[in-house]
């Protein structure tokens, strides 16, 4: 008992202290480590000491002062006014970078004729269906079902053909205008209509078109092509403008906050005329235009090899991965969530996505492997198999996602719709799955950034270590992570580790936290309400 | 619409209406497919590593060469040009990878979950846990190039390396990589503890190092091992960064006798290059395997080694999260 009483009234503030230090330098460590790595890359990959020092102090003076100035008065006005401005600035450059990449898809992978067959093939079925339930007859189900499949078929095999031997074909971008500008144009202006009235939607819908159009024309006469020019009018320019719109009409407190990305375009503008002016030379970065478009894949020159094949082939793959694990994982989410009794059947299926969820990127990489090249007889390394691959990668991540998204939906709401008379599917279609879809969106692009990055499965299923811009179901596919995996392997020198290899993981990861910031815009947005 | 019509759409039996047997059946069909996936794994890699044994080959009707079960596991040397398809010394290169990771890993992921959960302030924490994400989610071939561009050169100026490839470089960032893993899971077993049994150790006049030590600590000990275990699992699966990092040389490995055990804790043996299951997978794929030779057998082999290790690995960490918890009611 003594002993005990020794200690009593001792207590040193050291040991608490040391220990408290300790464990805040262990959670920092990892993170700086991190940030270490990524300065290097950053330095290697754009070299910012290989310019100038008047381009350094140009660009200062005139983007990285007033910008800082603008924040922080911003700020201090109130932390809305500097979101706004802050989302203004990340809201077109994002859509830029997504509307280059469609617009890389329309120039080398889909010739515009054969999306056009498409879209109206597709366009029959689906006025039908909007027509089917616009009338008041009661068809049954089974005979609504049968003649949409029925008359979907048909048109695909017929039309396509039809719309590729027309006499006439309209220009490239005029195709664009029609299958993208007018659904845009259309949803948009509904969407405004409902908000600001009618007219309102009416005039959008009208500027939509024809700015599509002029972003056609100006791309023509720019040199910048008549593509990039609609793609960039439709995807990047609209989004921007309609948040202009929104914050002007309905913030006007945080108006000003519009000041910051409009002080970042002309100080960026007023710095690149005055850098051209003096004769300051800029950095001679990795990340440049020719890395970016160049199609050359292989070669012992650093300087001449570019990332396009690989952007190319990621974009296709995400689309792929998406089409097939969205639907698979959501729909697996609603049955354990909305339809599942609870039966050792359903604890299976649940322990198994679980476990699933664990199992190395590489084994799934042998499953397609073993499933889709060698029973199903496919090539190896196809757009298709890739996919595939990926798609069964990231299924178990779209359940868990879907399901944590379901599950928040509340009862009440459930209650509410099954209160009404509505059947299960009715209650799932109109009240679960449009309440979930903001947690569902954000799970999937989580999902899909996981995807962007996975190399190890693309690998086994015999993807080329030579591979082109892809035009077919079956050419051989490559990624940005493949492409990365070629030059580390094929040419391990430090030449190559320290420059080409650096600029390619900062596309990499711009890629990827582009998608990640949509993926949190989204949530704060929707948790907010 | 008359009375008639109307009485009878609201009696009508919906719940077996032939639209919401195919929606239920669409659902069902989704959800089966996760089933699948697992049984057409677990199929696929048994029968294909079947056929590459010679004890199992002659039922599946497969002529030419095999491998003795004996060879494959007592094996000591890789390598598919000569008789040499012993899989203990990738075995013992992923575990030198796993040992060197989860030491870098396991205490600053058990200091990291510490921290956030007892000391950090909420605004802290809503800054760090994001930032703990980020590290699980740059992709592995990035890390890979991380480590022969950045860490080798590092470790040359300290240890002396020959080469651009290396065991340790590898364990450094596969650590960096699994990190969050073991600071998010034991995080949430530290989260679980009540705040009764804090109070309780202040109440005995506990300082918050006591408590968080002598309390928390030990009452979170499940969650905090099965942490353990799922992290060390990520490393195990972990492919690229332990392709480019390690290189593609396999080690001779003798699981026979006790000197090469004690290897892998020697500190020169990790400075090395060495040749991972999974970088092994890697290699093989890289020629044309497609034709079911030994090599392409080979391959399911070493995957189903793989996927038995990961799977028991998770299932463990699993049990031990459930049955160990403490229950406070």
């Amino acid at each position: 008992m003594s002993e005990a009483y020794e200690g009593f009234g001792r207590v040193s503030r050291r040991i608490g202290t040391l220990f408290r230090g300790v464990l805040f330098a262990s959670t920092l460590a990892g993170i700086l480590t991190l940030a270490v790595l990524l300065v290097y890359v950053a330095n290697d990959a754009v070299r910012p000491l290989t310019a100038d020092p008047g381009w350094h102090l140009t660009f200062f003076l005139t983007l990285v002062l007033p910008t800082i100035g603008v924040g922080w008065w911003s700020y201090q006005r109130s932390y809305g006014t500097l979101t706004t401005g802050l989302l203004g600035t990340v809201l077109p450059a994002v859509a830029a970078l997504y509307a280059g990449g469609l617009a890389a898809l329309f120039i080398d992978v889909i010739p515009t004729l054969v999306w056009l067959s498409f879209v109206v093939a597709l366009a029959v079925p689906a006025a039908l269906v909007v027509g089917l339930a616009r009338t008041d007859r009661d068809v049954p189900f089974l005979a609504e079902l049968a003649t949409v499949l029925a008359v979907t078929v048909g048109s695909l095999l017929v039309i396509p053909g039809l719309v590729q031997s027309l006499p006439t074909v309209p220009a490239d971008w005029m195709v664009l205008v029609l299958t993208l500008g007018i659904p845009e144009a259309i949803l948009l202006g509904r969407w405004i209509g409902g908000r600001w009235g009618r007219r309102d939607g009416w005039i959008a819908g009208v500027a939509i078109l024809f700015g599509s159009a002029v972003g056609g024309v100006i791309g023509m006469t720019t040199g910048l092509g008549a593509i990039p020019g609609v793609a960039l009018a439709l995807f990047a320019a609209v989004p921007t403008g309609l948040y202009v719109a929104i914050v002007a009409r309905e913030r006007p407190e945080r108006r000003i906050g519009l000041l910051l990305p409009a002080v970042i375009v002309g100080g960026a503008l007023a710095g690149e005329l005055l850098v051209g002016a003096l004769g300051f030379a800029g950095p001679e970065s990795w990340v440049d235009w020719g890395f970016l478009t160049s199609t050359v894949q292989r070669g012992a020159d650093p300087g001449a090899v570019g990332i396009y094949s690989g952007v190319v082939g990621t974009i296709l793959l995400m689309f792929v991965v998406a089409a097939i694990a969205v639907p698979a994982g959501v729909g697996a989410a609603v049955y354990l969530e909305e339809y599942a009794p609870d039966t050792t059947l359903t604890r299976i299926i649940d322990v198994n996505i679980s476990n699933l969820a664990g199992v190395p990127s590489v084994v799934y990489g042998l499953l397609g492997l073993g499933l889709f090249v060698r029973y199903a007889g496919q090539p190896t390394g196809t757009l298709l198999v890739g996919g595939a691959t990926l798609a069964l990668l990231v299924f178990p991540i779209v359940i868990i996602s879907s399901r944590e998204a379901i599950r928040a939906v509340p009862d009440s709401a459930r209650q509410a719709s099954y209160g009404m008379g509505a059947t299960r599917w009715q209650t799932v279609k109109n009240v679960v799955l449009p309440r979930a879809f903001p947690g569902i969106l954000t799970g999937t692009i989580l999902a899909l950034s996981r995807a962007i990055g996975e190399t190890a499965p693309l690998l086994v299923i015999g993807a080329a270590q030579v591979f082109g811009v892809p035009n077919s179901w079956d050419s051989a596919i490559g990624a940005m992570p493949l492409q990365l995996y070629v030059w580390a392997s094929t040419y391990a020198s430090p030449a190559f580790y320290t420059t080409v290899l650096a600029a390619g993981i900062v596309v990499l990861l711009t890629a990827m936290l582009s998608m990640n910031s949509i993926a949190i815009y989204v949530r704060n947005h929707y948790e907010q309400r | 619409m008359s009375g008639d019509g109307a009485t009878e759409g609201l009696t009508r039996r919906t719940q077996n209406s032939s639209r919401e047997l195919l929606a239920k059946a669409f659902f069902f069909g989704c959800a089966a497919l996760s089933v699948a996936t697992t049984l057409s794994i677990i199929g696929l890699l048994v029968y294909e590593a079947a056929k590459f044994f010679t004890i199992s080959a002659p039922l599946l009707g497969i002529e030419g060469p095999t491998a003795t079960l004996t060879e494959f596991f007592t094996g000591s040397e890789w390598g598919l040009q000569g008789p040499n398809l012993g899989v203990m010394p990738l075995v013992a290169v992923t575990l030198m990878v796993t040992i060197g990771s989860g030491l870098i890993a396991i205490p600053l992921g058990v200091a990291t979950a510490l921290y956030l959960s007892e000391y950090a302030s909420e605004r802290a924490r809503s800054y760090l846990k994001p930032a703990l994400e980020i590290l699980a989610g740059v992709p592995s071939i990035i890390y890979g190039i991380f480590a022969v561009a950045y860490i080798t050169p590092v470790l040359d100026a300290f240890f002396g390396v020959d080469g651009l490839f290396n065991v340790a470089s590898a364990c450094i960032v596969v650590g960096i990589m699994i990190l969050p893993m073991v600071a998010s899971v034991s995080e949430d077993a530290m989260q679980a503890v009540p705040d009764d049994l804090r109070q309780a150790g202040y109440g005995m006049g506990a300082t918050k190092y006591d408590v968080s030590t002598g309390v928390v600590v030990p009452a979170a000990a499940s969650g905090i091992f099965s942490s353990f275990i799922l992290a060390l699992s990520r490393a195990i699966g972990e492919t690229m960064a332990v392709t480019l990092a390690g290189g593609s040389l396999a080690r001779e490995f003798d699981p026979t006798s006790i000197a090469s055990y004690l290897s892998l804790f020697d500190p020169d043996s990790y400075l090395e290059p060495g040749m991972t299951m999974t970088a092994a997978m890697i290699q093989l794929l890289t020629g044309d395997v497609t034709g079911g030779g030994l090599a392409y057998r080979s391959l399911f082999a070493v995957g189903l080694v793989l996927f038995v290790i990961t799977l028991a690995m998770n299932v463990l960490s699993d049990l031990i999260a459930r049955h160990y918890q403490e229950d406070y009611q």
